[in-house]
């Protein structure tokens, strides 16, 4: 379980200070499956980025099973992120020297992963397991940063626009592969977008605006990525 | 304008190359200089032979150490301008879109023999500040006639003019080169697309990929970090024994030498490798990599170059040495015996593990200072 108490964030100094997030409380079980959704700038990234330990917050507090990530040194943090955590990235950040199946090692070697080239499959790119992240299209990259982080077999995945380099078909596909893997293996799921659809997915919405959660509802009718509006 | 003069400020590593060859090369030239021109005065056939032995001396140590490290600033300079357009690929990509022309663009690059003129100017100055005593030494038997120091404009001309000249076009044609590929490479970052879909072999982890990985993007940094440890080897272990062949002070010279070309040198090398990989080594953080897998995946590749270029330093400072006393200083009577020091080479050695690891180490730990906010920058 995630803890998350009046978090705070400032980016700049001076009179360019900036409030990224202004106080956000929320609470987030094991195995759920949370959308975040908000206009742009309304600092959804720097949320997900303070929760999962790659910012340090200027206020407030987040606790996983009762552990506070701003307590913990820079080595167990990097042990937490190890043992807990992936990430997939609204910019992908590929490697960009190695190609798609070294890519995904880099996520499937920390939990000694062997199985591995079944998550670029699922991705639709066994094909193109050789090829350099220069050599694809943006889809493509964005498929390759996901298999990584599944790869990973993580306890808590972010996904930061997971689908918005994709078209329906494929973006469908994905999200129906990671949901299903979320189902099957219960691990816990936050994810920005900015598709409302995609709301319908997940267990609880989440709404965002100027670094503040305005609304949390309880998604009572969970559809499948198939029934879904795009 | 692309390049800035501030850019080629920051290539004070061709600076102290280009210093510490012209510092080498204008104390012998001059010394040579000066020398032929008193050949007449010499009347007794052992003054001669000291005569020839000098001359010849002057030629080998100019063309051993100059073209040596005239080398190395050539590389170091192909290096700089690689590293340039990799780094700045979508600005270029974007000037050569708009309509640029490679020549308009390559011609900031010779703004880089500024940098060549600073070290050669700052080596040229500094020449003249050790020739006095460089003089008296070299004739410190008495066997010459007096000798005095005079000025040469050729040597100005051909050490400071003609390097700085002529880096500055090496610069312009190596850029020249490196810019004619298609814009949108150089938009996307695709810098290398030789050695594509190389069968790697799959039993290699992450890390293992990753080192080999890092070694094949940027092979120059290989030649470099051999070349650190070529110098530290060779020149250390050659002031060792010039101490007993020639003078403290030449012994002296040659160390300051070797040990500024090696420090930076490695000191180019590595903080190259880590700045290009920041993006990377917060990557592996971000996924939970710890800090001694990053320093292993970025750093531990170039450690085998190192080692080899140790080795051959140690060779070559043998051969060198042999050389000069079998063949230049052949007949010269006084010259000692000289033979391999090996105590001096395993204290080289020694000295050297511990300096190198000891570096190595503390860029590890530097590597921990790296935000993992890194990986969002462009
Ligand atoms: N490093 C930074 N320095 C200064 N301001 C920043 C920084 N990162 C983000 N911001 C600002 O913080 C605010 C929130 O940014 P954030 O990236 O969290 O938005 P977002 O909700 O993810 O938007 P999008 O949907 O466009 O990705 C924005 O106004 C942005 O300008
Ligand atoms: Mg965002």
């Amino acid at each position: 379980m995630i803890e998350i108490k009046d978090l705070t964030k400032f980016y700049g100094k001076g009179e360019s200070r900036f409030k990224a997030l202004d106080g956000v409380s929320v609470s987030i079980e094991d195995g759920e499956f949370i959308v975040i959704l908000g206009a742009s700038g309304s600092g959804k990234s720097t949320f997900l980025n303070v929760i999962s330990g790659l910012e340090t917050s200027d206020g407030g507090t987040v606790a996983y099973d009762g552990q506070q990530l701003d307590k913990m040194s820079e080595k167990e943090l990097t042990k937490f992120r190890r043992d807990n955590t992936a990430y997939i990235f609204q910019q992908y950040y590929l490697l960009p020297h190695l190609n798609v199946e070294k890519n995904v090692r880099m996520g499937a070697d920390l939990d000694n992963n062997k199985d591995y080239l079944k998550f670029i499959e699922a991705v639709g790119l066994s094909e193109k397991r050789k090829k350099f992240p220069a050599e694809l299209s943006g889809g493509e990259q964005q498929r390759v940063a996901i298999a990584r982080a599944l790869a990973k077999n993580p306890k808590v995945l972010f996904l930061d626009e997971p689908t918005g380099a994709l078209d329906e078909k494929t973006g469908r596909q994905v999200l129906d592969y990671i949901i299903k893997l979320q189902q099957e293996q219960g691990f816990m799921m936050i994810m920005v977008t900015h598709n409302s659809n995609i709301a319908e997915t997940s267990d609880r919405i989440i709404k965002m605006n100027s670094g503040k959660i305005v609304s949390i509802t309880e998604n009572t009718d969970k559809k499948t990525a198939y029934e879904i509006g795009w | 304008m692309i390049v800035s003069i501030k850019d080629s400020v920051k290539l004070f590593g061709i600076s102290i190359m280009t210093c510490c060859a012209v510092t080498v090369c204008n104390l012998f030239l001059n010394y040579y200089l000066d020398l032929t021109a008193i050949a007449d005065l010499i009347d007794n056939p052992y003054a001669q032979m000291f005569y020839d032995a000098h001359i010849m001396t002057a030629k080998v140590v100019c063309a051993v150490s100059g073209g040596c490290l005239a080398i190395t600033t050539v590389v170091m300079l192909f290096f700089y301008i690689k590293h340039y357009i990799d780094i700045h690929s979508k600005e270029i990509g974007i000037l050569k879109a708009l309509g640029y022309s490679d020549f308009k663009i390559a011609k900031g690059f010779s703004v880089f023999g500024l940098s060549v003129f600073i070290g050669c100017m700052t080596g040229y100055l500094l020449s003249f500040l050790l020739m006095p005593q460089f003089y008296e030494l070299q004739n410190k038997d008495g066997y010459l006639p007096e000798l005095s120091i005079r000025f040469h404009w050729i040597l100005f001309v051909l050490l400071v003019i003609i390097p700085t000249v002529v880096f500055a076009m090496i610069a312009v044609c190596k850029s020249l080169l490196k810019l004619r590929q298609p814009c949108v490479n150089l938009l996307k970052g695709i810098v290398k697309t030789k050695g594509k879909s190389r069968n790697t072999r799959d039993k290699k982890t992450f890390v293992g990929e990753m080192r080999s990985s890092v070694l094949r993007s940027r092979k120059t940094l290989v030649f470099f970090i051999a070349f650190s440890s070529f110098c530290f080897s060779a020149m250390i272990q050659m002031s060792a024994s010039m101490k007993d062949l020639s003078s403290e002070m030449m012994g002296l010279m040659i160390f300051v030498i070797g040990v500024v070309l090696a420090f930076t040198t490695l000191y180019i090398a590595v903080s190259t490798v880590i700045r290009s990989n920041q993006k990377n080594i917060a990557m592996m953080r971000v996924f939970g990599y710890k800090n001694e897998e990053c320093k292993r995946s970025v750093l531990d590749g170039y450690r085998p170059a190192a080692y080899i270029g140790f080795v051959i330093g140690s060779v070559y400072q043998y051969g060198l040495l042999r050389v000069m006393v079998d063949i230049v200083f052949a007949g010269v009577e006084g010259v000692p015996k000289y033979k391999f020091d090996f105590p001096v080479c395993f204290i080289t050695l020694g000295v050297f593990i511990v300096v190198y690891e000891g570096i190595m180490f503390a860029y590890g730990q530097a590597m921990k200072r790296i935000p993992l906010k890194q990986i969002m920058s462009e």
